[in-house]
């Protein structure tokens, strides 16, 4: 299959780009194949390899808890998101690998510290509420986003998008479910989560990324209909949804500043601590060492394994050629 | 070092009467492997029955864009031999999770062959894309029921994975405005 | 119910049970830490099912006893544990957690498929139920030994290493919990003597074709379900610090 990546300097460039563009207005699905122009595809991958990052290194905060879930029912339950996590992190590097970059590549990017990966994962997770609170919040922040992505033109992307929202739904319920629960248990249990809401408020509103001020990026997102909403319309959304329901459990979020207004019906917030968030994007964060070290540990310490795959399946080949 | 393997599409079958459809891809080094592994990651949900692999290189590809751009070169050898050739179709620009569904079989002497025939023979509905694959390439999950049931099964008393499972419901604002308590749905 | 029947049944189904949950555990450490990203899900399943087989063999011991699985689970010390040593041991390379996995698969397949015709309903249900997942996990494990053993040089010794550790181990599989001939005439329970025997023929083949040399001298072979490792005790310690730490708590 040849590949087809234009860029300005060829000479049909100009044509095929609105082709493409109008393609996209209206509303059909780019597939691997289709001529796209090589910014498509260089933006396509960064976005869907910190996606499928995200999701592979999320695993680690809320996976530490596993041994340490208090009943069985929630330890299965556990098991099964960060399973799903795993699953989630698969489809993106299939949908990545769709634009010709290898997993190989994409995880050595990850491992030397060339890519990135959602920051929210850089934070740790102290109690056993937290890994309510990141149901909660982290992956209510992440529907919204995922939701938003389910309409991208590239197909592979939104397939992937549209199979993981299916599947997200149940990991911000049983969040909300815990984080509820607690909030009207024993007093250590309201105290452990109302600290846990103390700690991830801030760090899920920074999920959405930079105000759109500062998100250089999002106009030729938009015209080539990867992105749809701008990141602050989708930190409103979140908030709108998720404070009320917060203090209607009884807890208080850790903005003295959050009021809600009549007029636009939405909840205005304080000013975010932007300089913790490009810390933490640099790898100043409490946990940034930690999440690389252990993914490098387990890329490394896997590699006899994956050789023994590799030397199974020749040896296999050959035996069948013989025959 | 390298230790990067090759790349299986998977295709599974919801339930009899639906065709297989393209879900997504495994990495795995030989087609046992691939399968189990493609069950663990595509059969996690209900439903299931029945599951394909074939290696990514072996599917021969094109979008309706693609043969606009550049019509299939058709020059069969008249030395090579007929083989089966397997057949999925994207008819859909509709949101989903699966790409091509499998549609037919055709006779032919290479996948180009293979791909004018599939055009010519499933014209009911306009192809957005056409995946052609040699029959003899696809790695099928035994149809026995006691595979079924052991591999496709299980997945559906796993409710603790749907949404459903968990009781409670989205707080509206407006809920909050009039003072409601937060009750969670029975 | 005679009153000797229903604590071999409890015995019994607790031994089930208990090892269920510490395998899942540690099956469960290895949960982002896998050598690959599809393996790891590979083994989350694994993990959840047993958790659920744990679930279902608690469940089987509330109906006659009316206890709660989470209080049995996560308020029981090491010492009233009745888990078999095997599952304990740390979880290794992933060669060490391959073979354990593949010989706790087939013991536990050969079993089920013995229990599935229990003269005790509740027991023959239970055990259809779990022979399915069953089935598939050794499937898995079965293929996974395969490829350790004719892989490369390393990673059959890595695999030869873990069989030379837990063949001895293994066996305590095979001993029967306190009453269990009681249960095995009344026809409740299939007779450990003849699954051991399957079990010795099956993976005997399987790790021969595998490449792999049984262990001439098995080394030490625990002879009772009362004794622990020292690992125990760490395990549980873990587990149960959220439940314990705040005993007030009536739902998690």
């Amino acid at each position: 299959m040849a590949v087809k990546y234009g860029i300005p300097t060829d000479p049909d460039y100009t044509e095929r780009l609105a082709e493409f563009e109008a393609r996209i207005q209206r509303g059909e699905k780019i597939e691997p194949g289709d001529w796209m122009p090589e910014e498509y595809r260089r933006q396509l991958i960064r976005m869907i390899s910190q996606h499928a990052h995200s999701e592979v290194v999320g695993m680690l905060p809320e996976g530490a808890w596993i041994t340490r879930a208090p009943t069985l029912k929630r330890k299965m339950i556990l098991i099964a998101k960060v399973q799903d996590e795993a699953g989630h992190g698969q489809y993106l590097y299939h949908a990545a690998e769709t634009l010709g970059v290898s997993r190989e590549a994409m995880l050595e990017a990850l491992l030397s510290g060339k890519a990135k990966y959602s920051s929210i994962f850089n934070y740790p997770t102290l109690t056993w509420a937290d890994i309510g609170t990141i149901g909660w919040l982290v992956d209510g922040a992440a529907i919204k986003n995922q939701t938003m992505l389910a309409a991208c033109s590239y197909g592979p992307y939104s397939r992937a998008m549209v199979r993981i929202c299916a599947e997200e739904t149940f990991h911000h319920k049983q969040g909300k479910e815990m984080v509820l629960l607690y909030a009207k248990g024993t007093p250590k249990q309201r105290q452990m989560a109302q600290d846990a809401i103390n700690r991830w408020w801030w760090p899920a509103l920074m999920m959405m990324g930079p105000h759109d001020a500062d998100s250089p990026n999002t106009e030729i997102l938009t015209r080539w209909g990867i992105k749809t909403k701008s990141n602050d319309t989708v930190r409103q959304e979140f908030i709108n949804e998720h404070a009320p329901e917060i203090l209607e459990a009884g807890l208080t979020l850790p903005d003295p500043d959050l009021r809600y207004d009549p007029q636009s019906g939405n909840w205005i917030h304080g000013p975010i601590n932007w300089d913790e968030f490009w810390q933490v994007v640099k790898g100043n964060g409490p946990m940034n060492k930690e999440r690389l070290a252990a993914r490098r540990k387990a890329h490394q310490e896997g590699a006899w394994v994956r050789e023994a795959l590799e030397a199974y399946a020749a040896k296999q080949q050959k035996t069948a050629l013989a025959v | 070092m390298d230790t990067q393997w090759p790349r299986w599409e998977v295709f599974k079958q919801d339930t009899p009467h639906k065709p297989h459809q393209a879900v997504g891809s495994v990495h795995a080094a030989d087609p046992q492997h691939a399968l189990l592994t493609a069950r663990n990651i595509f059969a996690r949900r209900p439903q299931a029955v029945s599951m394909w692999v074939v290696r990514a290189d072996d599917i021969f590809s094109r979008t309706k864009e693609e043969l606009a751009a550049d019509p299939v070169n058709m020059e069969s050898e008249k030395t090579a031999a007929l083989r089966p050739y397997v057949v999925f179709r994207k008819t859909s620009h509709r949101r989903s999770m699966t790409f091509v569904d499998y549609v037919g079989e055709v006779s032919a002497r290479s996948p180009e062959e293979a791909l004018k025939q599939a055009r010519a023979k499933f014209t009911d509905v306009e192809a957005l894309a056409w995946w052609i694959v040699p029959a003899d390439r696809l790695t099928k999950s035994d149809p026995s029921n006691e595979t079924i049931e052991s591999w496709f099964a299980p997945a559906k008393e796993k409710t603790y994975k749907q949404q459903q499972y968990y009781a409670t419901v989205g707080s509206h604002v407006s809920k909050h405005k009039t003072g409601r308590e937060d009750t969670d749905e029975a | 119910m005679r009153h000797e029947i229903k604590q071999a049944l409890i015995a019994k189904l607790t031994a089930l049970a208990d090892d269920e949950v510490i395998l899942s555990h540690r099956n469960s450490e290895w949960t982002g830490h896998g050598p690959i990203l599809e393996e790891d899900i590979a083994l989350a399943n694994i993990a959840q099912d047993e958790l659920g087989h744990a679930t279902v063999w608690f469940g089987l011991r509330k109906e006659l006893d009316g206890s709660d699985p989470d209080q049995l689970a996560f308020f029981r010390d090491a010492g009233e544990y009745r888990s078999a040593e095997l599952l304990e041991l740390p979880k290794g390379d992933w060669a060490f957690t391959m073979l354990r996995q593949f010989l706790f698969d087939l013991y536990e397949t050969l079993w089920l498929e013995a229990a599935k015709h229990s003269s005790y309903q509740p027991l023959a249900d239970a055990a259809n139920k779990i022979l399915r997942e069953e089935r598939f996990h050794l499937q898995h494990t079965y293929a996974w030994v395969e490829r350790l053993g004719l892989g490369t040089e390393e990673s059959n010794r890595r695999l030869q290493e873990a069989l030379e550790f837990q063949w001895g181990y293994a066996q305590q599989l095979f001993v029967p919990t306190p009453g269990e001939d009681l249960l095995v005439a009344e026809g409740m329970v299939p007779d450990l003597g003849a699954i051991k025997a399957q079990w010795l023929e099956h993976s005997s083949k399987h790790l021969q074709n595998s490449g792999l040399k049984l262990p001439i001298n098995p080394g030490y072979q625990p002879t009772s379900r009362t004794h622990h490792t020292e690992h125990l005790w760490s395990i549980l310690a873990e587990m149960q610090s959220t439940a314990r730490w705040d005993t007030e708590a009536k739902v998690w």
